[in-house]
Formats: C-alpha cells, structure tokens, sequence
C-alpha cells in the first residue's frame, strides 16, 4: 500500500520535474507608445495593470515553476492582446478612452485586477481612494459637448424619411444571429446618457421582456427575452439640450439559456451604422461582449435597471 | 536532503498557485449589485389609469437630455402619430395622433461609471390632435408630482407653444 502511494508520488515529481523544462518564452516586446495620464493616475496602473497589461512584465520567482508559469505566460499573453499600456498611444483617443473606462468598470465590480492575482500580488489591490483617483481623472477627460453641428444628423434623417419605414434586412452577425428587423416597434424600458463616449441610447424591449418585467422575472430573464440599444451620437443644440443626431449602432441580447449557455445564456450582435453593417470580423467577436458583461453576474449580466409601466 | 523536502514542496506550492489562477474570478470583494427594477422611474397602474393614455405602452419617437435641469426625456406617440412620425419630415401631425414626453430626473448607473439612467418620474405632457368640425383641436396636459396631478392643461385651434415644442421634435433615426 504504501509502496503503490510512494510509487505514485514519485511518479507524478519525476513528471513535474520533466515539465519543467517546457518553458516557452515571454519576452517583453520594446515600449513603443505608453500610456500618457497624470503621475498619480499611472502610478496606480503601474502598479496594479502593468505587470500583465504592458511590455513591463516582472515575473516573482513563484511564477516560474511550471505549470504556474504556462498560466501566468498565457494570462499576460492574453492581456496584452486586450489592452496593453505600453502601446496604448498607439489606437484613437476614443479607444483609448473607451478601455480606461472598460478598465474602471471592471475594477468597480472585482473583476480586475483577478483576485486570484491580487492574492498573491497584494501590493496589486485598488484601493476605494485608487478608485477616485481614476473617476476622477476619467471625468476629466470627458467633458460636455458644446453645441454641435447638425448636418450629418440631419441628412441621415432626410435620407431615412426618404425612404420611409422600409423593412431592413441586413446581412446577418458573424455568428449567425439575423437582424431583429422588428426591434423599432418594441417598447423603450430605459434610456442612457453616455458622458464617457457623448451617446444618447434607448433600450427596447420585446414582448417576453416587457412580460418579464411586469411580472418582476428579471433574474434570470425567462428565454425569449430580447433586447435592443440603440445608440445615437449627442447633438446639442443651442438650448443647450442635447437630442440624438447621427445613428451610431443598434445592439442585441437575446435570453436562450441552452442554445447560448457558452456565451452567459446570451446571443450577442450588434449593426452599425445607417445602413446596419454587422459588427465584427468573425464570430469571435462576442468575446468582447461577454468579456464586458461577465461581471454583472448579479444581475443576469444585464446593464439595464428596467423601467416598469408598459402593461 | 534538504533539496528533497524543498523541491516538492515548491512543486506543491506552483500547483497550489495554478489552481488559483484558473480557479473562478468570483466578485467577492466588491457589493453585489441589485438585480431590480427601477421602480421610482416606473409608472404604475393606478397612476397610469389616471392619465389620458398611458405613454409606456407606446413606441418611441426620440429623447433628449437637459443637464441644465438633470433631466432626461423620452418622447412617444400612439400607432397614428408613430407612422406620421416616421415618415415625414413636417410636424402636422394628423388627427387622432397622440404623442407623450415623459420626463425623469437622473442619476449615476451603479452598474456602468460612464452612464446616467432615470431616478425619479418627474412629469408627462400630453399633445392631442383631434378633428373637430371645421376644425383641428389641440391638447396640451401637463402631469407633475408623486403622484401624478395635472399642472397645466390647454385647448385651441393652433398648438400652444408647449405643444408645439413637442411636435416639432425630430424623430431619431431607427433604420
């Protein structure tokens, strides 16, 4: 008995130190275009984001016996291919502006860093005052529109009278999901004011939503449930108020918790644009979606606190 | 023989630290969020049935945003005024139209730093078009306050500069 435990043991060491020699490397690519913020801002990126979200990775000497090392490689791998800090310079200010607030809204829910990371990275933890520090520096970033121009809104608007309520039929998403055409005539269950990208959106609800909701069923949505946001460019008039101007995109959830249990019990698509073109290069796209709605598990990953009224 | 007790302990503690970086990415240090309703901007039966119509029901035609009053609206309208809407540039809204702006204060998403969402119902106004003999009738209603009491209500032949306000707003571009 004991020898068999023995022999296992000794057996399962012998192959632990024969993996140790598989160990491909992670080189730190040169810092070409970092990311450019107040020192108090970047000092906390730095020491809470860099080591896996930049060209400055520092491995511990923990990190390196395998198979510790495989996972840490493939997670900085991995998040550098999501934002990396180092290049950052690199994409428009709006995308850059985009993944900064990405980046709070998955500190804010605990997501980021991973816990498991900060476990053994204490020094790695975002304080509530870190917290400030970036909200702060976000605002910053983003202010108000003054009064804006009009006239793309406006022609989009003339060419979309022009003609009429034709039924749209774009091209389907990259994973299959077809355009709900019908989505104009669902009823508005909230709307949202974007200061972080200057968008206006409403978000409309289907029949089985707008059941869900009377009923209080909204955790989890029943199957069927489906969702439309729909997301204007701001237009701020003279008054100062500011109205939808240009179309921007229009995108989907719809609850099927068998058919979408790989992507949170969710399908995902998106079309932007007046004339709808679908979003994103190959199915793959959804991991964007699921990526930023993963930690909303509390609320069947779903963004929208519903209005109630429409029964 | 040290080495003999280290090794496998080292080994024991990258195994341990594998676990946990594959292991879940539960959200455990953080509060949970609500999954509710966003009840004080909902409008409800009996306050609904108060109403000439209730807007909820209805289809959107656009919405704005005041920061000078923090507030933001939605305005809808009823099956006729939806299809006039859609397809016109003019704002003569034929008869039997009805259109609603209902308005709420706003507040920061708890869900979304970037996001403000509806707080409180704040108002409903009301514009009817309606076809008198010889005439067009139009209504104006104003609904304010928890619970909802009219605060202004007016009828002409022409609309009155709130109505109008309301009827000459673009409809956002849905295509």
């Amino acid at each position: 008995m004991f020898r068999l435990l023995f022999r296992t043991v000794a057996v399962f060491a012998v192959l632990l130190l024969a993996i140790q020699f598989v160990h491909p490397s992670l080189p730190n690519p040169p810092v070409t275009a970092d990311f450019q913020a107040l020192p108090e801002v970047k000092q906390i990126l730095k020491s809470s984001c860099y080591n896996c979200h930049s060209n400055e990775t520092k491995l511990v000497w923990f990190d390196y016996p395998i198979p510790a090392y495989w996972i840490v490689r493939d997670h900085v791998l991995e998040a550098r291919k999501h934002i990396n800090f180092s290049e950052i310079g690199r994409l428009p200010a709006a995308q850059q502006k985009a993944a900064l607030y990405e980046g709070i809204f998955q500190i804010s829910r605990g997501a980021m860093p991973i816990p498991a990371y900060v476990a053994f990275h204490p020094d790695a933890k975002i304080s509530e005052q870190d917290v400030t520090v970036l909200e702060n520096y976000l605002v910053s970033i983003s202010p108000a529109q003054k009064s804006t121009p009009d006239d793309a809104g406006a022609a989009q608007y003339e060419k979309w009278i022009a003609t009429g309520n034709e039924t749209s039929h774009p091209q389907a998403a990259p994973n299959g999901i077809a355009f709900p055409s019908d989505y104009k005539n669902w009823k508005p269950i909230s709307s949202t004011e974007r200061f972080d990208n200057n968008t206006i959106r409403q978000i409309l609800g289907n029949d089985i939503a707008i059941k869900a909701i009377a009923e209080n069923q909204i955790n989890p949505w029943p199957d069927g449930a489906t969702f439309a946001k729909i997301a204007w460019l701001e237009q701020t008039g003279p008054d100062a108020v500011i109205r939808p101007g240009e179309f921007f995109q229009v995108e989907f959830m719809i609850r099927d918790s068998q058919k979408y249990a790989n992507t949170l019990g969710w399908g995902w698509a998106r079309w932007r644009g007046a004339d709808l073109k679908p979003y994103g290069k190959d199915a793959n796209f959804v991991d964007e979606c699921v990526g930023c709605h993963r930690p909303l598990d509390d609320t069947n990953y779903v963004f929208t606190e519903p209005v109630r009224g429409q029964q | 023989m040290m080495c003999n007790s280290l090794i496998p302990a080292s080994f024991a503690f990258a195994l341990l630290a594998s676990a946990a970086f594959s292991g879940c990415s539960s959200n455990n240090r953080v509060a949970p969020l609500a999954a509710t309703i966003n009840e004080n901007a909902s409008l409800s039966a009996a306050e609904s049935s108060a109403l000439p119509a209730n807007p909820l029901k209805w289809r959107i035609i656009t919405s704005s945003i005041d920061p000078q009053s923090s507030t933001m609206s939605t305005l809808y309208g009823n099956d006729i005024a939806i299809r006039y809407a859609r397809s016109n540039t003019n704002h003569d809204y034929p008869p039997g139209s009805q259109i609603a702006l209902v308005t709420w204060t706003r507040r920061d998403d708890p869900r979304y730093f970037g996001a403000k969402i509806p707080d409180h119902l704040k108002s409903i106004e009301f514009v009817s078009v309606d076809e008198l003999p010889g005439e067009t009738k139009f209504t104006y209603e104003k609904f304010e306050g928890s619970p909802l009491a009219k605060t202004a209500s007016d009828e002409s032949a022409t609309p009155s500069q709130s109505a109008q306000a309301l009827l000459n707003q673009r409809a956002a571009v849905l295509p």
